[in-house]
């Protein structure tokens, strides 16, 4: 992304002055952990999205994609957080693949720092980021306006004082990656029941040397139950006043294909390739 | 001054069904409470993608037409048409890259996979968020009455015709309690070998 | 400021030739063979690795590179032109492209870009042309060859004036053309679509060479043994997995992923031999 785009700024800002108020943007009200164990270490996420007061998705993925080793955990504006790690995840690949090394935690962290510190947090994203790499295991919060902290269990977003409660009174050093998984589930699914910006699943992404297991969906508190009767209504039900099919194999009939010849006639021949 | 998403009004819908998708939106074209037009369509086809757009009536023309000149251009390129989710996330970049000066509208993506013929629909927020449902998306004035309209009527795997009455009785029911959108609606149901466009009877206050 | 003043070392001749070009291909003739072999499968990239001196370290010398997980890239010329050139067409991959649609380029869009660079140097000030010749070899996805003959799922048919019903081909546009793809890129910025081909000193040779041994629906197993057999016409060292380089793009390799539970998530197709599997190669030749 070499840049934004600020266009409409002026006309914005314009109407923000006369009383207009901000669009909506979808925010992550959300609960995000971290926390690290012997071998690895764990991140995990509730799975809703909101705007305002409405659920605007109830099965989003907060979970990010930084490289193979190295996952993040966004909370804050949705659209920041999802296009500032796809930025430096992107950077990050194209690093790799020139020093021919594989992505380090803190080079990440960094990046996003010094991204996020360039736009004076109106980036609104805030991210746990983790990851495995040469130099050990690592475990980052990464604020808006820039700041970092380096700890052995993290978390954030509108749950995170209920999640950290869970932390405080259950963490204990020197975890096995089950217990750290069930702590970091317990984490996020304190953030579903007590905090009104997250809810539905928990997600959660288990980083070690190896290889790293996304577990979407690992555990489902808030199934919908089954609906016990069908609302369909019969064929015909609506008044339509005016109805138009364009059949795939009609397209015929709006396209028509001229075959031309490229030796014969036609004017005369440009020369090329010579 | 009212949010420039509720100034003149308007309202678009997609839903999942089996082996097809469908988008519709209603008609109205408002300045606060006048209503100006009863024909303002808010569906945008490109090639075999179609594209919801509600919000400020002027950026959804402006959005519409940046879209298309987009997706020509993807065309001409590559000698393809854009899959919808290629498109959605063109979208989704072309949006974000206006982080700071957005577009007001809220666009809604809904078309079947070329090559698998998977269905496939989305949302977005103003700034490019994506927010990819296995269900159905809304967006408009009348959100609030869609969600509870869909949430309540869709179900899953519905016929081509299971999917027009859902979505054109979710459309029409929830505009009717909303000032700012109705006069009508549009509704494609998108199929592998076709596409079926109606407009459909509203009431007219 | 400097640039404003620069012009183009790249002048035509009063014969209409642009012979700074000419000379880059000069360049390239004296380079090192390289060749690319499309089978149905997949495709092989293979090259010689020749150091100046016994004394110097082959193991830090790769002339085979990844541009994204599906492309890969070979050079005929000068080293250090490919390597500015490897480092663009990753960038470029990257900002043209995936930072907008969230996938990687196909490969015609990636040799169309690559070329472009390389045709801007033909034109612009202060600048000489890029003294190499790529092959760049990838996978796309979309409707396979194969796959479009017998499939009703993705056929589109037009029925003509006459009402005669005809099949649309891939040229009409709306198709999704997928499988293996090879490109040769010249310094001038022309590319090229191949199903076999070589570069660099001795391409003639190989290029015969290859003509007598491709044939249709090759497997890349195939490929790479033909590959292997080309090298050795051409090859003025001993060959064995230190001095030779091979590339192939097969199928998607998930153990690479170094992911597991991501919905969609396929492995790289492109990679490199090990100096190990290219021995087992050469000894099975």
């Amino acid at each position: 992304m070499p840049g934004f785009d600020f266009s409409n700024y002026n006309r914005n800002a314009a109407l923000h002055a006369r009383g207009v108020p901000l669009p909506k943007a979808t925010s992550t009200g959300t609960t995000i952990v971290g926390c690290i164990f012997d071998g690895g270490v764990v991140i995990a996420a509730d799975t809703r999205a909101t705007s305002g007061p409405i659920v605007a998705d109830k099965n989003c993925e907060k979970l990010h994609y930084i490289s193979p080793n190295i996952w993040c955990a966004g909370a804050g504006t949705a659209a920041d957080t999802e296009f500032t790690t796809a930025l430096i995840s992107s950077q990050l690949e194209l690093h790799s693949l020139s020093t021919g090394r594989k992505p380090r935690v803190v080079t990440c962290m960094t990046l996003l720092k010094q991204h996020l510190f360039r736009y004076q947090g109106h980036i609104g994203a805030y991210l746990v980021v983790a990851g495995v790499d040469p130099t050990g295991t690592h475990l980052f919060t990464v604020h808006a306006h820039g700041s970092t902290d380096k700890l052995p269990y993290v978390t954030m977003g509108s749950g995170s004082l209920a999640a950290m409660s869970v932390f405080e009174t259950q963490w204990k050093p020197k975890m096995t990656q089950d217990e750290a998984v069930e702590l970091c589930s317990q984490a996020i699914q304190s953030g579903i029941f007590n905090d009104l910006g997250s809810g539905s699943n928990v997600d959660v992404a288990v980083i070690t040397g190896e290889k790293t297991v996304l577990k979407r969906g690992y555990v489902r508190p808030n199934e919908r139950s089954q609906k016990l009767k069908s609302y369909i209504f019969p064929k015909g039900t609506t008044a339509v006043l005016n109805e138009k099919i364009i059949r795939k194999e009609d397209l015929g009939n709006y396209v028509s294909v001229h075959e031309l010849s490229t030796t014969e006639e036609g004017g005369d021949k440009m020369e090329v390739d010579t | 001054m009212s949010s420039p998403f509720s100034i003149n009004g308007g309202a678009a819908v997609a839903m999942v069904g089996k082996d097809c998708v469908a988008i519709a939106c209603d008609l109205r074209l408002g300045l606060q409470a006048l209503t100006v037009s009863n024909n303002f369509p808010k569906i945008f086809q490109y090639g075999d993608v179609f594209l919801g757009l509600t919000g400020l009536a002027t950026d959804v023309s402006t959005v519409s037409d940046l879209f298309r000149y987009k997706v020509n251009m993807y065309r001409l390129r590559e000698e393809r048409d854009i899959a919808p989710r290629t498109f959605a996330n063109l979208v989704s970049s072309s949006l974000y890259e206006k982080r700071f000066g957005p577009y007001f509208v809220s666009p809604v993506v809904a078309g079947l996979d070329p090559k698998t013929g998977v269905p496939f629909i989305c949302g977005f927020d103003s700034i490019g968020c994506i927010d990819f449902a296995k269900d159905f998306i809304v967006s408009g004035t009348a959100t609030e009455q869609l969600f509870g309209m869909c949430e309540s009527l869709w179900e899953p795997d519905m016929s081509p015709d299971e999917l027009f009455e859902t979505i054109s009785q979710s459309l029409l029911n929830a505009v009717d309690r909303d000032a700012l959108s109705g006069w009508g609606a549009h509704v494609y149901i998108i199929e592998k070998d076709k596409v079926t466009k109606r407009l459909l009877k509203g009431r007219q206050d | 400021m400097a640039d404003r003043y620069s012009f183009s070392l790249t002048t035509f001749s009063p014969s209409g030739k642009l012979v700074q070009i000419e000379y880059a291909l000069n360049a390239v003739n004296q380079g090192v063979t390289a060749l690319g072999i499309k089978a149905t499968n997949g495709i092989v990239l293979a090259t010689e690795k020749k150091s100046s001196s016994p004394l110097a370290d082959p193991s830090s010398l790769s002339k085979i590179s990844l541009i994204t997980p599906n492309i890969g890239m070979v050079y005929s010329g000068m080293g250090p032109d490919y390597r500015v050139l490897v480092d663009r067409a990753r960038k470029v991959s990257h900002t043209g492209y995936k930072r907008i649609y969230n996938e990687y380029p196909p490969t015609r869009i990636l040799v169309q870009d690559v070329a472009r660079v390389m045709q801007e140097a033909t034109q612009s000030g202060g600048v000489r042309p890029y003294g190499v010749s790529l092959l760049i070899a990838g996978w796309d996805e979309g409707i396979l060859p194969e796959e479009e003959e017998g499939s009703a799922k993705t056929e589109v048919v037009i029925t003509g004036e006459d009402g005669e019903k005809k099949k649309v081909s891939g040229k009409t546009g709306g198709i999704l053309k997928g499988g293996p793809m090879l490109y040769q890129v010249d310094p001038s910025g022309s590319y090229f679509p191949w199903k076999a081909t070589a570069i660099g000193k001795s391409a003639t040779t190989a290029k015969t060479f290859l003509e007598k041994r491709y044939a249709e629906g090759l497997e890349l197993e195939d490929a790479v043994h033909i590959a292997l057999l080309t090298l050795k016409e051409t090859i003025e060292g001993e060959m064995n997995g230190e001095t030779i380089e091979i590339g192939i793009v097969g199928p998607p390799a998930d153990h690479l992923l170094g992911v597991e539970g991501v919905e969609g998530a396929k492995g790289p197709r492109f990679r490199k031999l090990t100096p190990q599997e290219i021995e087992d190669y050469l000894t099975n030749l």
